[in-house]
């Protein structure tokens, strides 16, 4: 019978291959580049955990106010830090792992009003919901999303 | 060995076979690039697939029924403790390996069933039934998304281990046959029963049209 353990050896090849955990950066990027990098995205992650907790919040029947108020409270206090996170050479082209778009750096004017409208977004977030009126915190709630979409669709990668 | 060629398996349980060999590690680089929309794109074609293969082990040849492959726990012990006597080989799935077709099946469906559900609208893409479940649902679902793949990874390795047990200790290529269909068998022992070619046209027309109704978003019909 004819043996087909190069198949097999290949296939079980792969599949280690594919325990092999992260790629690596890569190589041209500093680690001081990679570190804000890395700083910034949690940065990031930080917001849309926030903001993740507000909208569970608003499909509850009854939302705590409060929870909403220090949610919009941390993305204010992180969308202050943005700014500082996006030196020159740490988009894509870097070739390192982000989905910030070179229009970042080519157009500063603009991303620095797109990260000020999450600052005045979040602001009024936490405002609304110190009224505890629903519809005006709702409101503010899709202004909030409104302004992270918009800086997504200019700066961020998408690869839908 | 000496014997008659049969035929074991059909080409729909191949090309599902080989099918599922290229795409889980595809979805596993698609994810780990951030390449969402193939990711998504392959996803699909994985769960129509693997749904494809369900329908098929109803209305499959007979090697490829589950009728034909699962068995009782008592038949699989009997199976392992006779694992070092001489036998002929099964024309088809083996009492073990019949569960091992399950589990690999049922946790590839479980696994896109998640990814349907899994992301966020305002981190990137969405599954094509995110919509239907409330934001923290959808991020549990995506965090077991995340975590299932090990799951399945290890089953895919206690798979790939037995077929390499059969191959060095039993000597008993089990490769050959997924690619061919074909496999020698001692003696006069037939092959797989086939079946027309029409119910494999309908399998996979309603394993598409599902995969298809999931995929804009399963709107009510
Ligand atoms: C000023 C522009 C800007 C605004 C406003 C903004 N984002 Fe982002 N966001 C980005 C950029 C750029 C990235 C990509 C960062 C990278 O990959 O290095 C990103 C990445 C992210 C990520 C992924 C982080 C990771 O782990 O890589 C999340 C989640 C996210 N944003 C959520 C939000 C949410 C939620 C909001 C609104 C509440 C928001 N963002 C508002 C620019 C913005």
């Amino acid at each position: 019978m004819k043996l087909h353990s190069p198949l097999i050896l290949s296939a079980l090849a792969l599949s280690l291959a594919a325990c092999g955990g992260a790629p690596e950066e890569a190589a041209d990027v500093s680690s001081a580049e990679a570190s804000v990098i890395e700083q910034r995205q949690d940065n990031f992650e930080a917001i849309g955990d926030a903001f993740k907790a507000i909208r569970g919040q608003l499909e509850d029947g009854a939302p705590d106010f409060a929870a909403i108020a220090g949610d919009a409270e941390t993305i204010h206090t992180n969308a202050g830090k943005i700014q500082d996170y996006f030196p020159e050479g740490t988009g894509i082209d870097s070739g390192a792992d982000t989905e910030a778009l070179a229009t970042i750096w080519e157009d500063p004017e603009g991303f620095a009003g797109a990260a000020e409208d999450l600052i005045a977004a979040s602001q009024t977030l936490v405002d609304a919901a110190g009224t505890e009126d629903l519809a005006a915190v709702q409101q503010a709630v899709d202004g909030l999303g409104g302004s992270c979409k918009a800086c997504h669709d200019d700066f961020r990668l998408d690869k839908d | 060995m000496s014997g008659t060629s049969v035929n074991i398996w059909d080409l729909p349980v191949r090309i599902c076979h080989w099918s599922f060999v290229i795409l889980i590690p595809a979805l596993w680089w698609t994810a780990e690039e951030g390449e969402m929309g193939w990711h998504m794109r392959l996803g699909i074609v994985l769960l129509g697939l693997a749904v494809f293969r369900v329908l098929w082990g109803f209305a499959g040849s007979s090697t490829a029924r589950f009728a034909s492959f699962v068995r009782g726990p008592a038949t699989v012990l009997a199976y392992l403790r006779s694992m070092n006597s001489p036998r002929d080989p099964i024309v088809g799935h083996n009492p073990l390996g019949g569960w091992s077709v399950l589990a690999l099946l049922g946790a590839m469906l479980l696994q896109t069933g998640l990814g349907l559900f899994s992301g966020d609208p305002y981190d990137g893409a969405t599954g094509p039934l995110n919509h239907l479940v409330g934001v923290m649902t959808a991020d549990s679902l995506t965090e077991w998304h995340e975590s299932f793949f090990n799951v399945l990874l290890a089953l895919v390795g206690i798979h790939l281990l037995a077929v390499l047990f059969y191959l060095a200790v039993k000597r008993d290529n089990l490769v050959h046959p997924m690619v061919t269909g074909r496999r020698a068998m001692p003696g006069e022992a037939g092959g797989m029963q086939p079946v027309p070619a029409w119910r494999f046209l309908l399998c996979l027309l309603a394993a598409a049209l599902f995969a298809l109704w999931l995929w804009i978003g399963a709107p009510p019909l």
